[in-house]
């Protein structure tokens, strides 16, 4: 194992703050091009055989996620509200707090960006009271990358199925995985209706692949890590092979909670807690943040100096505004057969017939569908809206409905309003004494609309496809989310975003943000493809910066 | 966070620590989950006993009316139920351990339960009380925040992993047709079973 092991304040070309979708990359690209790396991860370093298929500690007990107890965060709707505390469950900043990030629990559906994304206020026109805008660079210049993912990263699927799909220059790498019921009734009931579902793109191995083996199937993607390797992450993909280069260390349990600059304003390295919470310092040449949409903001903003008295790289005012969650809504119907829709990966079959915009229905917004179950008894048992039952004999009979249910979900557009922000909370501190994050979040009416229109899609698709009995609930308003986008976003112009378009910050020559902070808007709710693909082109640049002496 | 809107109790307006509708209305993210298990600690992983008999945060008055309560939310019958699956050992020792946080709400909200119970029924207890009469007072009590809790807690006991001291010897599992297993193959179900495969679409790009 040649794995570096850097010296005490032994200074590197790059600190990369978090190990998760993007820092996992930036630390392969940039190990593999010549350079040091540091990469700092605040969460412990697992591997497949901690993981575990326990319900109980990954949902209910923060198996893997941030913790309020250590952790604390705060919400309110309105700027004008007084935030508080979040006691229990889901933080409203939910990230997975561990080497890989969130990589290594996300679900794995890894849709591109369709080309729409990167140019919709051109296409439709400014949408007031929002800070609807283009991104700084288009879909064609981030195809490469996107390949890149499926490539480098691992991602099954197939290549021109749907109708809807953007060019690519290459097909996937591996086969779609096996379809599952769901997807099959998903395909049949959409079909039925003129719609076009297709295999859904998953960054999860359906066959062996770079000596990981494939899917064995269990069931256990989404809030899990995975036990087989099979599914993409950072951790099992991108993290080893950074270290193969014999420059990156990852340094776990080490908390990042400043970022230094001297008198020239220029960053000089960042500071962290090692896991006796004793403070060190780590000089570096650049410094790299992709501690995802919320972590990035709050160092950016808890790292205030004279020379940047309202935060690092905050010229513009804007880092963590513009916060965007996505919106998902859902119906699920009960079927004849048995599904048992916990067997195997979540999601088998999609579709974006309604991708696009329209203004036809009167509202902005835009996402997709997929065919999916929250695979776990648990979570599945405590569903509790419309006239589902919650006692008594007909809810057992509902339990006993298990292997026959299905769920069809909406993912969809958040837009990006400047109210809706990452701050810092001023009174609330962490463990460790450093001010914690208050998320200010409501959803645009539009957001809502457009999850309900999506929800009777569902409705229909359930219907088309023979559900004896369908549910669905209520469209409920964000009050959390794990999709952590826009609070550093990218564009030309210094006054309205904070990095340029190749994630430098507007304000520092050698300080990068790329993570799920760089968005211009949300993408269609599936953004962690979106966030590896910067992560591949933002490296690329770094690294011909760094050879030229530019950083 | 928010406390029931369907007050019967008055104990819904205290600041309870789990919500009582729109739990996890549909299947997509975790960031719907509203607030649950508020500060919990670590799970500490104590084996599980066979028998889970020992009482660690109830009284056996408590543990008795709460047993009953978890038996009407999941019966007993020719498939096993709440009792079955230990559920209220379960709660018990979550309460003592890893959700201590929320026990003295939960042991506030158990006390004002048993009052209206024994109010509206002077001389039982409402583990003592026949399973109609039990039913009969739920349907007055049913959106509490302490029965939510209660509910929530249930189907934890009977679906979270053996080694929490509930889903005793795989009762709970068993029921919803869940089988914990670390490989499956396909097919995975009927439809699958019957697929016949992708059917590409038509080149050009639908209207």
């Amino acid at each position: 194992m040649k794995e570096r092991k850097f010296k005490a304040n032994e200074a590197v070309d790059f600190v990369v703050v978090g190990s998760g979708a993007a820092g996992g990359v930036v630390a392969r690209e940039l190990s593999q091009a010549g350079f040091t790396v540091l990469v700092f991860e605040q969460g412990p370093r697992l591997e497949a055989a901690d993981f575990e298929h326990d319900e109980l500690k990954y949902f209910f007990l923060h198996g893997i996620t941030n913790d309020g107890k250590h952790s604390p965060q705060s919400f309110r709707k309105r700027p004008g509200d007084t935030a508080q505390r979040v006691m229990g469950g889901f933080l409203p900043a939910t990230y997975a707090r561990l080497v890989g990030g969130s990589s290594t629990h996300y679900t794995a559906n890894f849709w591109r960006c369709h080309a729409i994304d990167f140019n919709e206020r051109s296409v439709l026109g400014a949408i007031p009271g929002t800070g609807f805008a283009d991104w700084p660079i288009s879909y064609q210049e981030l195809e490469p990358y996107y390949t890149k993912v499926e490539w480098e990263v691992g991602v099954s699927g197939l290549a021109y199925a749907s109708p809807f799909d953007p060019p690519r220059s290459k097909p996937y790498p591996m086969a779609p995985l096996p379809v599952k019921s769901s997807g099959v009734l998903l395909e049949q009931g959409a079909r039925k209706l003129g719609l076009h579902p297709f295999p859904a793109p998953m960054a999860i191995a359906s066959q062996s692949y770079r000596g990981r083996g494939p899917c064995v199937h269990c069931g256990f993607c989404m809030g899990f890590g995975c036990e087989a390797r099979a599914k993409s992450s950072t951790l099992y993909t991108m993290i080893p092979e950074a270290e193969a280069t014999g420059l990156c260390e990852i340094r776990s349990g080490s908390y990042v909670f400043h970022v230094d600059t001297n008198a020239q304003g220029r960053a000089t390295g960042v500071h962290y807690f090692d896991l006796d919470k004793k403070q060190h310092f780590q000089p570096a040449r650049a410094v790299v943040l992709s501690a995802n949409g919320a972590e990035t903001a709050r160092l950016l903003l808890n790292s205030t100096s004279n020379r940047f008295p309202q935060g690092l790289a905050n010229s513009s005012g804007l880092v963590g505004k513009y916060l965007m969650f996505n919106q998902g809504s859902g119906a699920q119907g009960i079927f004849e057969h048995e599904l048992n829709e916990y067997k195997s990966v979540q999601v088998t079959r999609i579709l974006h017939d309604f991708y696009d915009s329209d203004p036809k229905r009167g509202f902005y917004g835009g996402g997709g569908i997929d065919a999916r179950i929250n695979p776990q008894p648990a979570i599945w048992a405590m569903a509790s809206g419309g006239d589902l039952p919650r006692w008594g004999a007909d809810f057992k009979a509902r339990l006993e409905a298990f292997p026959r249910a299905m769920a069809s979900t909406g993912h969809s557009t958040s837009l990006p309003q400047e109210a809706n922000s990452v701050s810092i909370d001023p009174v609330l501190k962490d463990a460790w004494g450093i001010p914690s994050i208050r998320v200010t979040y409501q959803d645009h009416p539009d957001d809502l609309a457009m999850a309900k229109f999506l929800q009777d899609r569902s409705y229909e698709i359930l219907e088309a496809a023979g559900a004896q009995k369908i549910w669905r609930d209520a469209i409920e308003e964000n009050t959390a989310g794990v999709h952590l986008l826009g609070t550093a976003r990218m564009g030309n112009d210094a006054a309205t975003s904070v990095v340029d378009k190749f994630h430098r910050t507007h304000d520092v020559r050698n300080l990068f943000l790329c993570d799920g902070s760089s968005f211009v808007t949300s993408g269609r709710g599936q953004p962690t493809m979106t966030i590896q693909a910067l992560a591949f082109r933002a490296a690329d640049h770094m690294a011909r910066f760094a050879k030229r002496n530019e950083v | 966070m928010n406390s029931s809107d369907d007050d019967h109790d008055t104990s819904s307006r205290r600041s309870f620590l789990l919500s009582s509708g729109g739990w996890l209305s549909g299947a997509w993210i975790a960031a719907h989950l509203p607030g649950i298990a508020a500060a919990a600690h670590h799970a500490e992983q104590m084996p599980a006993e066979a028998s889970g008999a020992r009482l660690q945060f109830f009284s056996a008055e408590e543990a008795a009316d709460v047993e009953a309560l978890c038996s009407q939310i999941v019966p007993s019958g020719a498939t096993p139920g709440a009792r079955e699956a230990h559920a209220v050992y379960f709660i018990d020792r979550s309460l003592a351990t890893y959700f201590a946080a929320m026990a003295p709400d939960y042991r506030g909200g158990l006390g004002e339960f048993q009052s209206h119970f024994l109010a509206a029924n002077p001389g039982h207890a409402f583990g003592a009380a026949s399973p109609q009469i039990q039913m009969a007072f739920l349907k007055t009590a049913d959106r509490t925040p302490f029965f939510e809790t209660t509910r929530m807690l249930t189907v934890l006991g009977m679906f979270s992993s053996p080694k929490y001291g509930g889903n005793f010897q795989g009762s709970g599992w068993k029921l919803m047709g869940f089988v914990d297993q670390h490989a499956f193959a396909p097919p995975f179900g009927y439809y699958d079973a019957q697929y016949q495969g992708f059917v590409p679409y038509a080149a050009e790009k639908p209207a």
